[in-house]
């Protein structure tokens, strides 16, 4: 599904260069479950920017889905991301002045996809998060837990092969985070690829697998044992 | 798409009242402000004659001061003397021809409710009215002898009529002019060149005459202009008829030269004409007549003004200073939807497709803003012609071409306007705002 081979990322300013990934090799199966981990500014985000196409790398190669792309222009990124990824981010990321319907229509529109088929993917995710009563709210009056789901609804409305998590449930309390963590590993299980970004050992031991990047390169698990156990397929 | 962008950019002009009246006020002040001028600009500049400015001609001929040309662009008096609009009209060169001026008649009805009044008049040739193409309700225009000799009939422009008559057809009908009977031989319908390319000797935007009589009727009652009489000779003339053979300049002179042959001939029958005069003692200036198409003598009667462009570039800059301001308004509320973008973006909005997003929103802004300011030009025009106290009535209209500028004119100010903003917001890095959102 994701196969990153030596990729590099640098941000260079006038007096100084950071590398914020470096000879970064991942390969990420189809239908797995991948939890990413590591310390602030190891590279997580870099990493997760790039497998979401909102970045491309410095060097090195990205193959997403057999396919190089590492060297697309902006509307061909554009598309791929449309298409084959959905994002979950932290902050759950709803434009506050749309409502949950509006807000999960939002990719849909850019697919092109018509109104009635529209539609018909908005009310079945809702359904699927188990919000459907709420598609004319206001993200406002949702709780966090809420808001988040609907943010996973907007994800997957587009059926991406793919879905990128930064955090999903940094801003939710122990309750709402199990509810959002159990439904990934419902969305997992029909078949969705998930790469997951977390900082809670509980969450990362509960993935297929778990990736630990330090100083921006992919480290060697059995070097580090006191990180959360990782199990690989 | 473009639906979806059109409702994102209400929703998004809904979502910031404040930020959006103060873009659309910019943009509808600067409009207006600058249709205001260029509509008067635009219709200063209109030629009614347009569609025979290649047959039409204003006569002009140098009878003036040895000692001093004119004070005209092309040093020609823009009238010509009675005596020699009486040798022109002999000639039977031009398909039609002619002479006329401005004058004014004390108008009453007998038996009418209708007091009497002062009504402008023009006196001029029978050809007058097919020459400018003046459109007849009822009767038409004398007979060719009334040219020469006193003839009493007058024809109603539309108003005359209406008031006199109520509209109903008057021909047959006596009116008193200055107390002396003229039977009514036709009604013009509503006819207001603007400007008033016929007699821009006196002003340029004002009323059509409300009775036309024939030009043979001068001796009769010693007509003289109501309009601009210059002379240079300091000899005064001796009585009415003194006058009318004096070098006093006070007849507007128009041809009608349906090819280059017939204008040839016109020319060679002036140029004879002049050299005869000389012979006689007149024309004492070098030999130099001008005949000008409708469109060149709108500009040598400087009909729109350098000063009146001079405006029209203020008020360009003043929109471009609007504009600016909207610029930097736009980057505000679009830096400030930043992270809205990022979320686009993450999920599949290509940056092409965020630019067009908000130059859509700022295409919003600026028709909004053009619709306010054709209110607002509509309401400086109206302000000139309070100002100008009827003299402006006729070109200080906003016509439906204007209005559809005025809107044009917003749209390429708000897109201006919006191309830098959407271009900044377009290229910002979504994953900043996706993380710290």
């Amino acid at each position: 599904m994701l196969k990153m081979n030596n990729v590099r990322k640098s941000f260079r300013t006038d007096t100084i260069e950071t590398h914020a990934l470096r000879d970064f090799s991942l390969e990420v199966k189809e239908g797995e479950f991948v939890s990413v981990t590591g310390p602030s500014g190891s590279g997580k985000t870099t990493f997760l920017n790039i497998a979401g196409l909102l970045e491309p790398p410095t060097g090195g190669e990205y193959l997403l889905d057999g396919d190089d792309v590492s060297n697309l222009n902006d509307r061909q990124r554009s598309h791929l991301r449309n298409e084959k990824i959905g994002f979950i981010f932290q902050g759950f990321n709803l434009i506050p002045d749309l409502t949950l319907f509006d807000n999960i229509d939002v990719p849909l529109r850019y697919r092109g996809f018509s109104a009635k088929e529209r539609r018909k993917r908005i009310e079945k995710v809702l359904e699927q998060v188990g919000l459907s009563a709420r598609a004319k709210h206001l993200p406002a009056q949702l709780s966090g837990g809420q808001q988040q789901r609907i943010a996973i609804a907007r994800a997957l409305a587009g059926e991406p092969r793919f879905l990128l998590a930064d955090e999903p449930t940094g801003n939710l309390d122990s309750l709402m985070a199990r509810q959002v963590m159990e439904l990934l590993e419902f969305i997992n299980e029909w078949g969705t690829t998930i790469v997951m970004v977390t900082h809670d050992p509980e969450l990362a031991r509960r993935a297929h697998r778990n990736i630990q990047i330090v100083d921006g390169q992919v480290c060697d698990l059995r070097a580090v044992p006191e990180q959360p156990a990782a199990v690989s397929v | 798409m473009f639906g979806y962008y059109i409702s994102l950019a209400l929703r998004s002009l809904r979502g910031t009242p404040v930020l959006s009246a103060l873009m659309i006020a910019a943009i509808a002040v600067g409009v207006g402000a600058s249709m205001t001028v260029l509509t008067l600009n635009y219709m200063m500049s209109q030629n009614a004659l347009e569609h025979k400015d290649d047959v039409l001609y204003a006569v002009q001929l140098d009878s003036w001061d040895v000692n001093k040309a004119y004070d005209s662009p092309n040093e020609l008096p823009r009238q010509i003397t009675y005596r020699d609009a009486q040798a022109l009209l002999r000639s039977d060169i031009p398909t039609r021809q002619v002479a006329m001026h401005r004058f004014g008649f004390t108008v009453e009805l007998r038996d009418s409710p209708v007091l009497p009044f002062t009504a402008s008049t023009r006196v001029t040739t029978r050809d007058f009215f097919s020459l400018f193409d003046v459109p007849f309700i009822y009767g038409g225009t004398w007979e060719k002898e009334a040219d020469t000799s006193a003839t009493q009939v007058v024809v109603l422009s539309k108003s005359t009529n209406d008031k006199l008559f109520s509209g109903e057809n008057s021909v047959g009908k006596t009116i008193s002019l200055n107390a002396e009977p003229f039977t009514v031989i036709g009604v013009i319908d509503h006819w207001q060149p603007a400007p008033n390319i016929h007699d821009l000797n006196n002003s340029h935007f004002a009323q059509s005459a409300k009775l036309f009589i024939p030009f043979g009727l001068h001796r009769e009652y010693e007509i003289y202009s109501w309009g601009n009489t210059n002379g240079w000779n300091s000899e005064r003339p001796d009585g009415y008829e003194g006058f009318l053979q004096g070098e006093n300049i006070w007849i507007q002179y128009w041809v009608e030269l349906s090819s280059s042959e017939q204008k040839g001939q016109y020319e060679d029958f002036l140029t004879a004409y002049i050299r005869g005069e000389k012979a006689q003692g007149r024309f004492e200036r070098p030999l130099k007549f001008a005949l000008s198409k409708p469109s060149e003598w709108l500009v040598l009667n400087e009909v729109l003004s350098d000063d009146n462009r001079v405006l029209g570039w203020v008020s360009l800059a003043f929109l471009l200073v609007c504009v600016i301001n909207a610029v930097a308004l736009l980057l505000a509320k679009f830096l400030r939807k930043a992270p809205e973008a990022g979320v686009r973006r993450a999920l599949g909005a290509s940056r092409s497709a965020i630019f067009t997003q908000h130059l859509i929103e700022s295409a919003a802004i600026g028709m909004i803003g053009g619709i306010a300011g054709i209110f607002i030009a509509v309401l400086g025009i109206s302000g000139i012609r309070h100002l100008a106290m009827g003299q402006m009535d006729t070109v200080a209209t906003m016509d439906w071409v204007m209005m559809i500028a005025a809107v044009g004119l917003a749209l390429i100010a708000s897109l201006l306007a919006g191309f830098y903003p959407a271009w900044r917001i377009s290229r910002t890095n979504p994953s900043i705002y996706l993380k710290t959102q």
